[in-house]
């Protein structure tokens, strides 16, 4: 039986129900120290004293570090490189680290951390990125123009990085428009508070470290906590127990850059690992964001043009994806509708605040709440059903984005119809209740494009083991997935291709679970070594039943002739014969996405330029808002998704059931103040995630447009449904109340308040 | 002072030397290496390392071990032994696919065992309102709902 469409339980969920699996925070090596690390406690500081003599003699310390420890700068995807381990002379945002300890038990190195005496001379901390940007505000970075790039990138001052995309004649376009609509949208941080926090167990031999860590990207810890210590990527080695869940807070460093100069300096293990108050004060949350759109549209409702400022805060550095990812706003706004004039400025910001990082969707979020609300509004304008402005605008066959890529079909417009049977527009309409409301968004989206690579042998039991540096996150790419892949093309058991834990020594380069890219990336680079691997089998078995190869089939962990099922050799059979003949069979497969074509010449700074393996989606809620108490409940929701191929239906429901409720989390709960650049909400009591009670009945259909470099056509399928939850939401609550909705979340007060507004003005 | 209770069905005695007020889940954690039960939050808000004390969930980062004494404590460790088959909560969240990074879920398949043990039928509402204290960030909840049902509806409530 073939595995691929099945939905074959995972292969890490026994151990997962059992409490059997070691996750990173239940890691630990014999005689491992704890480590601690001393966080400011101001936003913005001159650090006029720091000195660790008094702590360095107390009880169990074996060791404390300090910036001196670690002399490199970097920052995310070696991007922009402005981030030292350790605060340097400057504090610039509470929780950035003063210096770390090692001691024999928590108690004393906390005890440590106390006696390291820390004086901070207070400066004026910037907090609004509109500021941060204005003549006068005080440079967060007075050295900005030393740090090192990856490219050029237009940059100054708090300006950490700018992208742009212009498109067509802009103001020309406006001149013609019939109405010219604005709005401005201000968006939250979220976090991703993922169960398990960050951990690191790290140690130092050989004049190596050994880093054990709950990484979504290990290669990229491997090479920024080298950077971060000077030392070479190959002199750290990352070792990735189970994960208890990232969502993108665990793509980057954390804790393991301290573990390994800990590590070091007192010649024992050191572990690290959060508490859930040091999660949400210094873990890189989404960035809150403020988006300004001004469109001219002709009088049929046709989007003419559009002017978009996008500024995102990137907090005191740029360790998180912040700034890589700048340029997927401007793309999301306009790659859902045809905008052929447009002009997008993206702006990342630094401000005193602890730095932003991915969260699922980047910025996608919060794009597509300000464009589907301002669509809205533009609807309102033109007397124009929401629906129709959305169809009429919609992007298909033939049009090309705002980047210049051709869209590769009418897939939009099918989701959009097949949304329509399952929850019929016009029908909802004219059952309209007070106080009730509903929505509809489409959006486009994309696949990460990134390297993966695997290598795959077949063992003396017929059985097949890959060794890859992808990483399971919980989504299942790995315990399922790539496994279904690996299965069917080489027609052995799902049970019996194994994967190897993600190692940075054993695992070929892999871009890390980010972007959907696991099964898409990490199986097609596993598909590559197959290929290989079933050229070796086959070679064998010809040999072995007097047949050519190209006569020959693989299915049941034997090699068949075909028409002849009789005549068959088992894999261990031919694995035992190989190791005597040709040699083991043993092959390596890389992938990365072909390039799309698109128009490099309108964009600047941009860093992420076009859609990979793109995926088209259209979400529908309906809601419910009590008056007197402002409180939306979600009746029903909708998701048509395009997936390019289903590999595990049942996982991909579940990743659409996940990120519809993060979604909503973020439209109508989350929210993670920074109030005088301090985190206030750093306990879960008052950050208040979703919970069962909160979920609506979820209806999903999945399409399937095959992607041709996808493996067997599938594309990224995790990520998306998160992106146009609060966009869904927002819209659906505006209808309800007939009043717009332009910050997120949109708690009861927000809701009442825009009663009240609306009660205000019609008096 | 020392303090007894049957540990997944084992008695156990924890000597003096741990403070009362001790939580029981760094006892659980550290002095038996059942690391199956989480700490996901230490602030009895995630439910990661709820553990069943007389059948009764609760957060074992908050409970003292002095509460313990004399009680019966349940582990995700003790549903099933390691050489034995899965329990039908256990099982039925694999057949639902119901189990993503799983971190949540040694505390979520405490709950539903506590529930589905004393409740002769139970709705998709009663699932619902029993995970409150348990977060999951991954799967958006709808699976552990099915799951818990699908078990209720076969074994006619009781396990």
């Amino acid at each position: 039986m073939t595995a691929v469409g099945r939905n074959v339980r995972r292969a890490d969920g026994e151990g997962k129900v059992r409490g059997s699996v070691r996750y990173g925070m239940d890691y630990t090596e014999l005689g491992a120290l704890t480590g601690k690390v001393l966080r400011s406690s101001l936003p913005a500081a001159r650090i006029a004293r720091l000195d660790t003599s008094t702590a360095a003699t107390m009880p169990g310390v074996r060791a404390i570090a300090t910036a001196t420890d670690a002399p490199g700068l970097s920052g995310m995807f070696f991007v922009l490189k402005d981030q030292s381990l350790f605060a340097r002379d400057e504090v610039r945002y509470a929780g950035e680290a003063l210096a770390a300890v090692a001691a024999d038990t928590e108690a004393q190195a906390e005890a440590a951390l106390a006696a390291i005496e820390v004086v901070l001379d207070p400066l004026d901390p910037v907090l609004d990125p509109d500021h941060a940007l204005t003549d006068g505000a005080r440079l967060i970075h007075p050295d900005w123009e030393s740090y090192e790039t990856i490219v050029p990138g237009p940059r100054s001052g708090n300006l950490a990085w700018e992208s742009r995309i212009e498109r067509g004649d802009v103001d020309a376009a406006f001149q013609e428009a019939y109405r010219v609509v604005e709005d401005e949208f201000r968006t939250q941080r979220q976090h991703q508070n993922s169960i398990e926090p960050h951990a690191a167990v790290a140690r130092y031999e050989e004049g190596r470290y050994t880093v054990h860590t709950p990484t979504q990207f290990p290669f990229n810890v491997r090479g920024r906590t080298a950077e971060l210590l000077g030392v070479r990527p190959s002199d750290v080695r990352v070792v990735v127990p189970a994960i208890g869940g990232g969502f993108g807070g665990k793509l980057d460093i954390m804790l393991e850059p301290f573990a390994c100069v800990l590590a070091r300096k007192s010649g024992r293990p050191v572990r690290i690992v959060n508490t859930r108050s040091e999660e949400l004060r210094t873990c890189a949350p989404r960035e809150g964001g403020i988006v300004r759109l001004r469109t001219a549209v002709a009088r049929d409702g046709s989007i003419l043009a559009q002017e978009g400022e996008i500024i995102a805060d990137n907090g005191a550095n740029s360790s998180g994806e912040t700034v890589a990812c700048a340029n997927a706003a401007s793309l999301v706004l306009g790659s859902t509708y045809r905008v052929p004039n447009a002009r997008y400025v993206s702006k990342v910001v630094y401000t005193n605040t602890p730095p932003t990082a991915a969260f699922r969707g980047v910025n996608g979020p919060y794009s597509v709440f300000a464009q589907e609300m301002h669509l809205d509004h533009i609807a309102r304008e033109l007397g124009m059903d929401r629906r129709d402005i959305r169809l009429h605008n919609l992007i298909g066959s033939g049009d090309v984005m705002v980047n210049g890529q051709e869209v590769d079909g009418p897939f939009l417009r099918e989701a959009m119809d097949e949304l329509e049977t399952m929850r019929p527009w016009q029908q909802l309409q004219a059952s309209k209740r007070p106080y009730r409301g509903h929505a509809i968004v489409p959006v486009t989206w994309l696949t990460n494009s990134g390297a993966g690579s695997a290598s795959m042998k077949l063992n003396e039991d017929g059985t097949v083991t890959v060794a890859s540096a992808a990483t399971e996150i919980g989504s299942g790419a790995v315990a399922t997935g790539v496994r279904q892949l690996v299965a069917d093309q080489l027609g052995v058991d799902f049970h019996d291709v194994l994967v190897t834990p993600p190692d940075t020594d054993t695992g070929g380069y892999d871009l890390g679970a980010q972007g959907s890219r696991t099964t898409f990336g990490a199986g097609n680079a596993m598909i590559d070594a197959g290929k290989k691997v079933r050229e070796q089998i086959l070679d064998v078995a010809a040999n072995l039943l007097e047949a050519a190869p190209e006569d020959l089939e693989l299915a049941d962990g034997s090699v068949h002739v075909q028409g002849v099922p009789d005549r068959r050799v088992g894999l261990a059979a031919i694995s035992a014969t190989a190791s005597m003949t040709s040699g083991p069979i043993i092959a390596s497969g890389g992938f990365v996405a072909p390039p799309e074509s698109f128009d490099g010449g309108c964009m600047t700074g941009a860093l992420l330029t076009h859609f990979t393996a793109a995926t088209y989606h259209a979400h529908h809620a309906e809601v419910e808002v009590d008056p007197d108490t402002g409180r939306v409940t979600v009746l029903r929701y909708t998701v048509v998704q395009d997936v390019g191929r289903a590999i595990n239906p049942q996982m991909i429901e579940g990743q659409i059931q996940g990120g519809v409720v993060q979604g909503l989390g973020y439209a109508l709960y989350e929210n993670l103040r920074v109030h005088g650049g301090e985190v206030v909400d750093d306990n879960l009591e008052s950050y208040r995630l979703p919970i069962a009670a909160d979920t609506p009945p979820i209806d999903i259909s999945i399409l399937e447009n095959p992607c041709p470099y996808g493996p067997l056509g599938a594309k990224g399928a995790a990520e998306p449904p998160i992106v146009p939850v609060a966009a869904v939401i927002g819209c659906a609550v505006a209808d309800a109340i007939g009043a717009p909705v332009n910050e997120l979340p949109v708690t009861p007060f927000a809701v009442l308040q825009a009663l009240r507004k609306q009660g205000e003005s019609a008096a | 002072m020392s303090y007894a209770f049957t540990l997944n069905g084992q008695p156990i005695e924890v000597e003096a030397d741990v403070a009362g007020m001790t939580s029981l889940l760094s006892v659980l954690r550290e002095s038996f290496g059942l690391t199956g039960t989480k700490l996901g939050c230490g602030e009895g808000r995630c439910g990661a390392c709820t553990v069943l004390v007389d059948g009764t969930p609760v957060v074992a980062c908050l409970y003292p071990l002095a509460n313990v004494d004399s009680s019966d404590v349940r582990t995700v460790e003790g549903l099933a032994g390691p050489d034995e088959p899965l329990t039908e909560v256990q099982s039925a969240l694999l057949d639902h696919g119901a189990v993503q990074c799983g971190a949540c879920v040694p505390g979520v398949s405490m709950t539903l065992t506590a529930l589905l043990e004393c409740a002769d039928h139970v709705t998709e509402d009663d699932v619902r309102a029993a995970l409150t204290g348990n977060i999951c960030r991954c799967t958006g909840y709808t699976k552990f709902v099915e799951a818990a049902v699908s078990v209720a509806a076969d074994s006619g409530g009781r396990q």
